[in-house]
């Protein structure tokens, strides 16, 4: 049989389980050997302490009076799980990186590190989970009462302690618990792993206690049908006819904000979080366990409402059907579970919450201050921490506690705990605008949420105490002043709505509007953009972003003073060390880099929140946003870089070029090199010919016998005439070179060219004759007087018009003359019909030892001739080239300055 | 990748339709007083939405690649 005190006593002995059970997890986490506790099934049990007391008794209640409406809360977090990669995905992620504590330290490191917006979520929160603990002290307190009165043994040592005191002793207790458990340590990442643990086995025992009693509901009520068709009979109806109204939505909505949002649920889902795959088996094995949790709650409240008095409170079936049943250990079992769901919460509740507290309301005082006490351990920073969650720890359970002494009047579990949903979920548009929208400004984000919480306790948390205030129901009937249309439960004339519909809808409404059309009209700084960028672009951009700061301006030094006074010594210097250690240096001697201070910043982040981090940091590192002047200055540096690669670009152009001009040159001049071997050997065989032919002949004659007169007149003349070619040829080498030392010079005077050019083929009509040639004369110019000597221009038409016959294979060899005045020049063009010159001759033709290639053997020439004409047309101030000619061979064209005109 | 992609569309499009399977019209057409299995037609409709929905989270959850573990080094794949 159960007396109270036996429960009680069996309460604390749970309690003791689930503290020894926590002692071991921690160890576990610190020896490292986390091997159960790092497990997807750990985890998603732990997030299961979203099923509260609310859950457990709450939902029967619930769906005693109202129906199907308990369900909304469970189905909106399972869209939330079921689209886990979208949203919780995200949020891990983010949190990783940036080592995010709690909601409102994500929001205020996404709005630009402010402290401000961290204040206001975590008072927020505070006071709209405030109804939420009172849910769970006041499931508590009923359910030992309904135990103590069902008791035959009477209340024992509960005689003379009302529901209040009660539910303080219950509240100190709890707070004394969660002091115990969470707020031993300071934690890097604010993981509690035997928290977590702790939480896990919770799980396991609530949800087994309630499926054990509906099992045993069911069985009792020989199967579903059974269950129903006796409601029927006695007249109970399960009323689903109006279920789906705005109220249906509006829950949908507001536990969809909720399991995002509450700070236990941010807590353990993303906080405690140790590895992103773990999401995936949370996605569909969370959404399982709350199907598991309320399959049986509709059989348990049908079956209470048809077997147990009209008086019953619905809330309490789960545990009062197996007492009236005689089960008392399944009946104590239940009291367990729901007692396990109750403290799981409070647990985890105010561990988030003193968190936020001490993180963004706490350190912030102490920075301001600067009061922090050094402790001989280089602890400061983090003792007081631990004392300032404390203290936030029983600020939570006393805040829960006084709003459970104002309304416990009120018989209904559920309300309550939707009036903490509907305050929590006006963190849902920040939150949602934090990672998807870069344009959400840090003003926008905290007038939505102040307005927004402004409208909550307006309309949803002031109705709730019109029970205890006569004050409130005044207000509620008559509007404040009379004024009508400002009534919380009818705001802006919108009357007849439910209560909570009507709350939820303007509160989140103009939330979202002011957040929208406030981010769109301001500018975000410098910061927040930074913070907004790094944020939303989680999945695209690789690593964090650095923080600008002045070189020099904190020593390593410094940020150690900082680091030590909040991590501690000893993970301070690890911290340190292990930086040293990466950059190969003495740790005395680590130089800090942004890449440094950003990690440290983190770390910092990671126990005292991301703003309170910022504020430490900056105080002893200048810098921080980038000024116009480094701006400035960085632009200018990129257009000096720009200009000169461009430089350097056209020097190597240059470079280019004349790289390619000396490769020209070289291999003219390599050409030129065998042009000229050729030359000498040709030379020396053409001066070879005759010696040899003079010197035979000379010893000939110089033999006395045998040589009548004639023969040595032939053999004399003979060597004559070789010597003869000899002189020509070393005549036409010492010319030429004289031409192009400048050192034979004539005066230049007006002479008749036409009458050089006719003397010239004059003179060579005796070599055409011989080879059956003849010249085509085109047009002809009249007398016209050119500057130059008379004799060296006809030379040079007497050596184009030679070369013209000597060069010409052709059948009917042809030499086309033709001269003109055009504009104030003197032309005359020879052309054949000969074999012409090759491409990669042309180049070559005027130098000096050049003879054409084919043929050249036989035609005796020393190969000066074009160059010597060339130098003596350039003497004259005219020019000599090789041109298209009307016939198939060569054209030389010779173009000279006209002096006078003489028609 | 594209079949990660498609495994996330279908993701996506599995939460969609759960909200809209879960609230009016749809809801409505399954709120009639007719009695399945001994039970309300509508919570036999909620329930077996709510186990569809479970069961499609496994399938496309087992056909999406897991994320790399190394957590401050990678990209969206």
């Amino acid at each position: 049989m159960l007396s109270a005190d036996f429960v009680i006593a069996t309460s604390v002995a749970y309690v003791g389980l689930l503290f020894v059970l926590a002692y071991f997890g921690d160890r576990r986490a610190k020896a490292n050997k986390r091997s159960w506790l790092n497990s997807p099934a750990v985890y998603t049990l732990s997030i299961s302490v979203y099923c509260t007391s609310w859950t457990f008794y709450g939902a029967v209640g619930n769906a005693a009076r109202s129906g199907l409406e308990f369900l909304t809360i469970y189905l909106g977090p399972t869209l939330v799980f079921v689209g886990w990669y979208f949203v919780l995905r995200r949020l891990v992620r983010i949190s990783h990186l940036h080592r995010i504590t709690s909601v409102a330290d994500l929001l205020s490191s996404r709005f630009g590190k402010s402290s401000r917006l961290g204040v206001l979520v975590t008072c927020i929160a505070v006071i709209g989970i405030a109804p939420y603990i009172a849910l769970q002290l006041k499931a508590v307190t009923s359910s030992i009462q309904a135990v103590a009165g069902a008791s035959e043994f009477g209340r024992g040592s509960l005689t003379g302690i009302d529901d209040v005191g009660l539910a303080l002793g219950v509240a100190a207790a709890m707070a004394l618990f969660t002091i115990l458990f969470g707020t031993r340590h300071v934690d890097a990442k604010e993981q509690h792993h035997g928290v977590v643990a702790a939480i896990a086995f919770e799980a396991v025992v609530k949800l087994a206690a309630l499926v054990a009693v509906g099992v045993f509901v069911i069985y009792l009520g020989g199967g579903i049908e059974g269950i129903f068709s006796q409601a029927a009979e006695k007249g109970v109806v399960f009323d689903t006819s109006a279920s789906f109204d705005s109220r249906w939505i509006t829950t949908l909505v507001l536990s969809i904000a909720a399991i995002i949002c509450l700070p236990r649920q941010f807590q353990v889902t993303v906080v405690e979080n140790s590895n992103e795959n773990h999401l995936r088996v949370a996605g569909w094995a969370f959404p399982a366990y709350m199907m598991l949790m309320s399959i049986f709650i509709i059989p348990i409240a049908v079956y209470g409402l048809t077997v147990m008095p009209d008086d019953a409170n619905p809330d309490m079936f789960a545990l009062t059907l197996p007492l009236s049943a005689g089960q008392n250990a399944l009946a104590l079992f239940a009291f367990i579970g729901g007692f396990s769901s109750a403290t799981s919460m409070i647990i985890l509740e105010s561990i988030a919450l003193s968190i936020m507290v001490s993180n963004h309301i706490m350190m912030p005082l102490v920075l301001k201050f600067g009061a922090a006490p050094q402790g001989g351990d280089g602890q400061g920073v983090s003792s007081v921490l631990l004392v300032a969650r404390r203290f936030a720890i029983v600020l939570i359970l006393s805040l829960g506690f006084f709003y459970f002494l104002f309304t416990r009047d009120s018989d209904a579990l559920a309300p309550i705990g939707l009036i903490s949903f509907t305050a929590i979920a006006q963190f849902l548009p920040a939150l949602l605008a934090a990672i998807f929208w870069k344009d959400a400004s840090l003003k926008a984000v905290t007038a939505a949420i102040s307005v927004g919480f402004v409208i909550w306790a307006w309309s949803c948390f002031l109705p709730s105490l019109a029970s205890v205030s006569p004050l409130v129901s005044t207000l509620l009937e008559e509007g404040p002043w009379g004024v009508l249309w400002l009534r919380p439960e009818a705001m802006f004339g919108l009357e007849g709505w439910d209560p909570l519909a009507h709350a939820a809808f303007w509160s989140l409404s103009i939330n979202v509007l002011i957040l929208t059309l406030g981010s769109l009209l301001t500018s975000p700084s410098a910061l927040e953009r930074i913070q907004a960028t790094a944020f939303v672009d989680v999945f695209r951009r690789h690593g964090l972003p650095q923080r600008n700061f002045v070189p020099g301006s904190a020593t390593a030094n410094d940020l150690y003073f900082v680091a030590e006074r909040v991590l501690g010594e000893k993970r301070a210097a690890a911290l340190f060390e292990a930086a040293a250690r990466e950059r190969g240096v003495d740790p005395a001697l680590l130089e800090p880099t942004p890449a440094f201070i950003g990690r440290l910043e983190r770390e910092l982040a990671g126990s005292i929140g991301a703003s309170s981090a910022h504020v430490m940091l900056s105080k002893v590192v200048a810098g921080g946003d980038v000024s116009l002047e480094e701006m400035m200055q960085m632009a200018d540096e990129t257009q000096q870089v720009i200009e000169y690669s461009q430089q350097l670009e056209k020097t190597s152009a240059e470079l280019r070029l004349t790289a390619h001009k000396l490769e020209e040159a070289n291999a003219q001049l390599r050409e030129l090199d065998s042009q000229k071997d050729e030359f000498l050997s040709q030379v020396s065989h053409e001066v070879r010919t005759p010696m040899t032919s003079i010197r035979s002949f000379s010893e000939i004659l110089l033999e006395p016998a045998g040589l009548n007169e004639g023969q040595r007149q032939r053999f004399i003349s003979t060597i004559h005439q070789e010597s003869m070619r000899l002189t020509k040829l070393l005549d036409e080498i010492l010319d030429l070179s004289a031409l192009e030392r400048g050192e034979r010079t004539w005066q230049n005077e007006p002479v008749d060219a036409e009458d050089a050019l006719n003397r010239a083929v004059s003179v060579c009509d005796a070599l055409l004759r011989q080879r059956g040639m003849r010249v085509e004369f085109g047009e002809r110019a009249h007398t016209t007087m050119v500057e130059g000597d008379a004799d060296r221009l006809c030379q040079v038409f007497i050596n184009l018009i030679s070369n013209a016959v000597k060069y010409n294979d052709a059948d009917q060899p042809v030499v086309h003359v033709s001269s003109s005045v055009r504009s104030g020049t003197y032309v005359v063009e020879v052309a054949d019909n000969g074999p012409g010159i090759g491409k990669t001759e042309r180049k070559l033709i005027f130098e000096k030892f050049w003879r054409g290639v084919s043929g050249a053997g036989d035609q005796g020439g020393a190969g000066l001739g074009l160059a010597i004409s060339r130098q003596i047309i350039a003497r004259m101030n005219g020019v000599l080239e090789l041109v298209q000619g009307p016939l198939p061979g060569a054209c030389f064209r010779v173009r000279l300055p006209v002096v006078g005109r003489e028609s | 990748m594209t079949d990660r992609r498609r495994v996330v569309g279908g993701m996506f499009m599995l939460t969609v339709l759960g909200l809209v399977l879960f609230v009016p019209p749809v809801v409505g057409l399954f709120n009639r007083d007719v009695t399945f299995l001994g039970m309300p037609q509508i919570v036999f409709y909620l329930f077996t939405v709510w186990l569809l929905l479970i069961v499609g989270t496994v399938a496309l959850t087992r056909h999406l690649p897991p994320d790399p573990v190394e957590r401050e080094e990678e990209g969206e794949g």
